[in-house]
């Protein structure tokens, strides 16, 4: 395993091999971040269902493009140009979540709530890492991303006391994004995420994080009075 | 020292100017929920900026 901590001035002298993971580690969490707002800007700030709510919206889409910023600078300073996505289709985007347009309050709801919790099981990956540029930028990151699940886990709340009918739209929404969360954790023995633990890019197994965040939600879940969704149903990556 | 990628340094100052812009208009909005046409005028600015954004035309921004 690698232990040494490296700046940017050091990334010349390392491997190809961490070279090119960390510059597609970069790639792909620039490409969630600006993905988000992709989703959600163009049905969203216009129907959200107060004109606060609309403002948080564009709150954090204004959060989300600022984590691109700094994502994208430290993937630029060493010569990777992420900036690619930013004009990037929707059905392109590297991670199928972010590939589709969310048109619900619903799915906005609990779209904060499950997904932009997976956001942050991903940049608590970097805790620790071995390369100390992206470390710097992670505490205000994930700061913000609590932010969003918050305000996610409230919207979702409130929707569940506007009865029944209302009830079972969100119920809909958790079985549609429940699963789209699990998968983003990425294949259960993925040799690829044993080469970003090697290198000490990331922490843990794709699996072991994805069990991680079955234990924090499921009970979040149940306590809300939503049933857990089957964890296998419509899966793509076990 | 790597060579920076072409463009790095304005396109991070661009994206921060827009965030703050967008701070900005947020701001304006919550800090008058009682008067609706503040708000509005709040939301319409933030969708003006974010729509340029989602546009996502890159070299238009920069030059």
């Amino acid at each position: 395993m690698f232990t040494d901590k490296i700046e940017l001035k050091d990334i010349d002298k390392m491997d190809p091999e961490y070279r090119d993971l960390l510059g597609r580690v970069l790639t792909i969490q620039a490409d969630c971040e600006i993905g988000g707002p992709h989703l959600y800007v163009e049905k969203m700030l216009p129907a959200a269902p107060t004109k606060l709510d609309q403002l948080i919206v564009a709150r954090t889409a204004a959060e989300e493009i600022d984590h691109f910023r700094k994502v994208a600078r430290v993937a630029g300073d060493m010569g990777v140009d992420v900036s690619f996505v930013l004009s990037q289709p929707n059905e392109k985007r590297f991670v199928d979540t972010f590939r589709g347009l969310i048109t619900t309050w619903e799915d906005n709801s609990v779209f904060g709530f499950l997904i932009d919790r997976v956001g942050r099981y991903q940049l608590e990956e970097f805790y620790d890492c071995s390369y100390l540029p992206l470390q710097r930028i992670l505490p205000d990151i994930v700061t913000e991303e609590l932010g969003h699940i918050e305000y996610g886990y409230n919207k979702t709340a409130e929707l569940l006391t506007k009865g029944d009918e209302q009830k079972d739209r969100v119920q809909k929404a958790v079985d549609y994004w429940y699963v789209r969360a699990l998968d983003m954790f990425g294949r259960s023995g993925s040799k690829r995420a044993e080469r970003y633990r090697y290198w000490g890019l990331k922490r843990r197994t794709n699996e072991q994080a994805r069990e991680d965040y079955i234990k924090e939600v499921d009970p979040i879940l149940l306590s809300m009075g939503i049933k857990v969704p089957d964890p296998l149903k419509g899966r793509r990556y076990i | 020292m790597p060579q920076a990628a072409p463009d790095s340094e304005k396109l991070d100052e661009h994206l921060l100017e827009v965030v703050r812009a967008l701070h900005g208009a947020v701001k304006q909005g919550v800090s008058h929920t009682s008067d609706p046409k503040v708000m509005d005028k709040a939301i319409e600015d933030c969708k003006e900026i974010l729509d340029v954004i989602m546009k996502g035309e890159v070299k238009e921004w920069l030059n």
